[in-house]
C-alpha cells in the first residue's frame, strides 16, 4: 500500500498541495481527480520524487519511501514524450536498464509488450512517425518496465482512442489482479466512475473528498424519488423533510430527520398507488462538483 | 529526496552502472545521426583539401628565361646552374641574344625575362619590372659568387680563406621563420579544433537536456536514477565524441602533412599536440558541465539562444583570444582558464615555454573544470525539474530539491 501523509508542497507564497492525505490500496485502481491546477501534478510528482517535498511524506508498505522503492515504480509523466528521435525498440530497452533490467531480459519484455500493443512491426521505427495514439501505447509500455511494484500514472487515459482505452484499461486491471496499487489523474469523470475502486478529490491543493465510489455517493443526506398514482402535492406536508422537486405526481425529497422517508412511504401508501419509492445517489460528475465548488 | 539513505548499489540488478548506459545512447544515438557523421567526414575532406593544395603549391617550379649576350653567357650559364642551390623551386634557361639591341627586343617582347650584361662596374641585369625577385636574387648570390671566386683567385687566395670564420648560415634564419610559420599555422588548427568543437557538441548537448526536459522523460530518468548519473553519461559521452573526433582530425592531419614538404617538422609536433589533447580534454570537460546548465535552465528549445548567450560569448573571446593574443598577454592568458586550453597549446608550438608551465596551466584548467564540475551539477540538477519558463541562475542555485 502507497500512502501519502500530509504532503505538502510551496512555490514561493503559493500552496500548490496542502496538507494532502489518502492512501492507493494495494489492488485497487485509485483515481485522482481536481481542476486543473488543482495540485495533482505535484502530488504525483512529489510521490516519485522528482520534485521536493516541503512537509509531510510518502509511505510505501509502511515506511517512508526511498529512492530504490521508486525505482521499482512505474510512472508516466504529464507532457509525456520520450525520445523522438530513436527508434521505439532502442529507447524502451534503455528506460528498462535505467530501471535495472539486464539487456536481454529487457529486450525480450519490451518485444512482448510492443506486439500485445498491435506494434510489434514497427520496433525500428522513430517515435514522432508514430500517431499520438500508439505514441501514448509506447509511453505507457515505458511505464510498466520492468513489472513495476507500484502505478503513478499522470492523465494516462488523455489523448487515446476507445480502443485503446480499452487495452490501457485492461492491462491496468491485470496488475491491480496482481495486487499492484494503481494512482492515476483523469480528467474524464465516466471513466473514472467507471474504472476506479477510489477516488480522491483535490480542490486548490486540498483534499475535499476521498474513498470508494460507493462511499462517496452514499455520504450526504440521502434523497429519494416518489412516484405516485395521484398528485403529490401532499408530501410537502410532511414532517423531517425536504423537497427538493416536485412536479405532478413525482417528489423528489432530501431527509432531514432520521425515519423521516418511512413515514413519507406509509403514508403514500395510505392515500393510495405507489409506483416508485428509490433512494437518488448523486452522479460522481455531481459529487465532483459539490466538492470543488 | 531527502531518503537516500540505501545506496543503489543493493538494487542493481543489472552490472552497468546508469551513467555508462546513459554515456553509451549518447554515443551510439549520435554516430548513427547522419548529419554528424557528414559533418565530421566535410572536416576531413578540408583538412585534406588544405594539405594537398600546400603540397602542390611546394611541388611547383618557377622558370625564368635569362637573356645574355656572348660576353655574359659564361655568367648566365654559372647563375642557371646554380639558382637551385639559392632557390630550389627556380629553374633558369639561358637563351643567347646577339648584341644589346636584340636583347633589348626580347626584353619588351616577353621572350626573356631579364636581360644579364656587364655593366660599368659589375653585372648589369636589367628586366621589364620589379616582379622577378627570385631570378634577381639568384643572380646577384651567384654573380657574387663568382666574382669573388675570380678575384680571389687573382690576389692569390680562395673564397674559403677569405670567408673564414665570417659564415652566417642563412639556412638556418629561413628556417626558423618558416618553423614559425608551421607554429602559426598549426596554432590556428588547435584554436579553431577546440572552438569548433566545443560550440557543436556544446550546443548538442545543451539541446538534447532541453529535448529531455520539455519531454518530460527527464522525469521517468530522474525517477529511476540520480540525476548526476545522467549528467555524467551525457558529459563523458560529448567528451568521448569530441576526443574521438579530435583525434580522427589530428591523425588525418599528422599523416597528411607527411606528404608535404613540412613532414620534417613532424617530430617537433608530436609534444605540442600531445599537450594540445590534454588541454581539449580538460577544457571541453569543464565548458560541457556549463553547456548542460545552460540547457536546463531553459525550458522549450527557443529559450537556448537566452540561456547559453554567455556560454557562446565565452566561446568567442577563447576563439579570438587564442589567435590576437601575443606577447605578455598571451603568457598571462596562457595559464586563465578556460581560455588557457588554446592559448597555452599556442605557446608550447611557438616554443620557449619552460618545462613547469604547461603543467601549472593543465593543473589549473582542471581545478576549474573540477569546479565547473561542480557548480554544474548543483545548478543542473535542480533547474532539470522546473517547469514553466526559463530559469535564473539565482533560481537554480536557491531552489529547493
Amino acid at each position: 500500500m502507497l500512502e501519502i501523509r500530509e504532503l505538502t508542497r510551496r512555490f514561493g507564497d503559493t500552496t500548490a498541495v496542502d496538507h494532502v492525505s489518502f492512501e492507493v490500496p494495494a489492488g485497487q485502481m485509485t483515481g485522482f481527480v481536481g481542476a486543473n491546477g488543482a495540485g495533482k501534478t505535484t502530488t504525483m510528482r512529489m510521490v516519485m520524487g522528482v520534485l521536493g517535498i516541503n512537509g509531510g511524506e510518502v509511505l510505501w508498505r509502511g515506511s517512508p519511501i526511498t529512492r530504490l522503492d521508486r525505482r521499482t515504480f512505474g510512472y508516466m509523466p504529464e507532457e509525456r514524450g520520450l525520445y523522438p528521435k530513436q527508434p521505439i525498440l532502442d529507447q524502451l530497452v534503455y528506460v528498462a536498464q535505467l530501471k535495472g533490467m539486464g539487456r536481454v531480459e529487457a529486450r525480450t519484455q519490451v518485444q512482448e509488450l510492443l506486439e500485445r500493443f498491435g506494434l510489434g512491426e514497427r520496433t525500428k521505427d522513430h517515435l514522432e512517425k508514430l500517431s499520438l495514439g500508439n505514441q501514448q501505447r509506447v509511453q505507457i509500455i515505458a511505464s510498466v518496465l520492468p513489472k513495476p511494484a507500484a502505478l503513478v500514472l499522470d492523465e494516462p487515459f488523455s489523448g487515446l482512442d476507445p480502443v485503446a482505452v480499452d487495452s490501457m484499461v485492461d492491462l491496468l486491471r491485470e496488475y491491480t489482479r496482481d495486487g499492484i496499487p494503481v494512482l492515476f489523474s483523469s480528467h474524464q469523470l465516466d471513466l473514472v466512475e467507471r474504472l476506479c475502486d477510489r477516488l480522491v478529490v483535490l480542490a486548490n491543493g486540498r483534499r475535499v473528498a476521498a474513498g470508494t465510489v460507493a462511499e462517496l455517493r452514499d455520504a450526504g443526506v440521502p434523497r429519494f424519488r416518489l412516484v405516485l398514482g395521484g398528485d403529490a402535492g401532499w408530501v410537502r406536508d410532511q414532517a423531517g423533510l425536504d423537497v427538493l422537486d416536485l412536479d405532478g405526481t413525482t417528489a423528489l425529497v432530501e431527509v432531514a430527520t432520521d425515519g423521516a422517508e418511512q413515514q413519507l412511504v406509509a403514508e403514500a401508501t395510505r392515500r393510495g398507488a405507489v409506483h416508485e419509492f428509490v433512494r437518488v445517489r448523486p452522479a460522481l460528475s455531481e459529487i465532483y462538483r459539490e466538492a470543488t465548488a | 529526496m531527502n531518503t537516500e539513505k540505501n545506496t543503489d548499489r543493493n538494487a542493481v540488478r543489472n552490472t552497468e552502472p546508469a551513467w555508462l548506459l546513459v554515456t553509451r545512447r549518447e554515443v551510439v544515438s549520435r554516430i548513427t545521426d547522419k548529419s554528424f557523421l557528414i559533418g565530421t567526414l566535410l572536416m576531413v575532406v578540408m583538412i585534406v583539401g588544405f594539405l594537398g593544395f600546400t603540397a602542390w603549391q611546394d611541388e611547383k617550379t618557377e622558370t625564368a628565361t635569362l637573356g645574355a649576350t656572348p660576353d655574359a653567357v659564361a655568367m648566365a650559364t654559372a647563375i642557371a646552374d646554380n639558382a637551385s642551390q639559392v632557390d630550389d623551386r627556380l629553374e633558369v634557361e639561358v637563351v643567347e641574344l646577339a648584341d644589346d639591341t636584340a636583347a633589348e627586343t626580347a626584353l619588351r617582347d616577353d621572350e626573356v625575362d631579364a636581360w644579364l650584361h656587364p655593366g660599368d662596374d659589375g653585372w648589369q641585369l636589367t628586366s621589364e619590372s620589379s616582379e622577378q625577385e627570385s631570378l634577381t636574387d639568384a643572380a646577384q648570390v651567384v654573380v657574387r659568387q663568382q666574382v669573388l671566386a675570380d678575384n680571389a683567385a687573382g690576389a692569390g687566395t680562395t673564397v674559403d680563406a677569405l670567408e673564414a670564420g665570417s659564415s652566417v648560415s642563412t639556412n638556418f634564419l629561413r628556417g626558423d621563420a618558416e618553423k614559425a610559420a608551421v607554429a602559426e599555422v598549426v596554432g590556428f588548427a588547435f584554436v579553431f579544433l577546440f572552438y569548433f568543437a566545443a560550440l557543436i557538441f556544446g550546443m548538442q548537448l545543451a539541446s538534447s537536456v532541453i529535448e529531455e526536459k520539455q519531454s518530460r522523460i527527464v522525469e521517468i530518468i530522474a525517477a529511476a536514477i540520480p540525476l548526476r548519473h545522467l549528467l555524467a553519461g551525457k558529459v563523458l559521452g560529448n567528451t568521448a565524441l569530441a576526443v574521438i573526433q579530435l583525434l580522427v582530425y589530428l591523425v588525418v592531419g599528422l599523416v597528411g602533412m607527411s606528404f608535404t614538404s613540412y613532414k620534417s617538422y613532424l617530430p617537433a609536433l608530436s609534444g605540442p599536440t600531445a599537450w594540445f589533447i590534454g588541454f581539449f580534454l580538460a577544457g571541453f570537460v569543464a565548458l560541457a558541465c556549463l553547456w548542460a546548465v545552460a540547457g536546463s535552465l531553459a525550458s522549450r528549445t527557443e529559450d537556448l539562444q537566452a540561456t547559453s548567450t554567455p556560454l557562446t560569448m565565452l566561446m568567442l573571446v577563447m576563439f579570438f583570444g587564442g589567435l590576437s593574443l601575443d606577447g605578455r598577454a598571451q603568457v598571462i592568458a596562457s595559464f586563465i582558464p578556460p581560455v588557457s586550453a588554446v592559448v597555452m597549446p599556442k605557446r608550447i608550438l611557438a616554443g620557449g615555454v619552460e618545462w613547469w608551465e604547461p603543467l601549472v596551466a593543465l593543473g589549473l584548467l582542471a581545478a576549474f573544470a573540477a569546479v565547473t564540475v561542480w557548480v554544474g551539477e548543483k545548478l543542473y540538477r535542480r533547474a532539470l525539474l522546473q517547469t514553466g519558463g526559463r530559469v535564473s541562475l539565482r533560481q537554480a542555485w536557491s531552489a529547493a530539491e
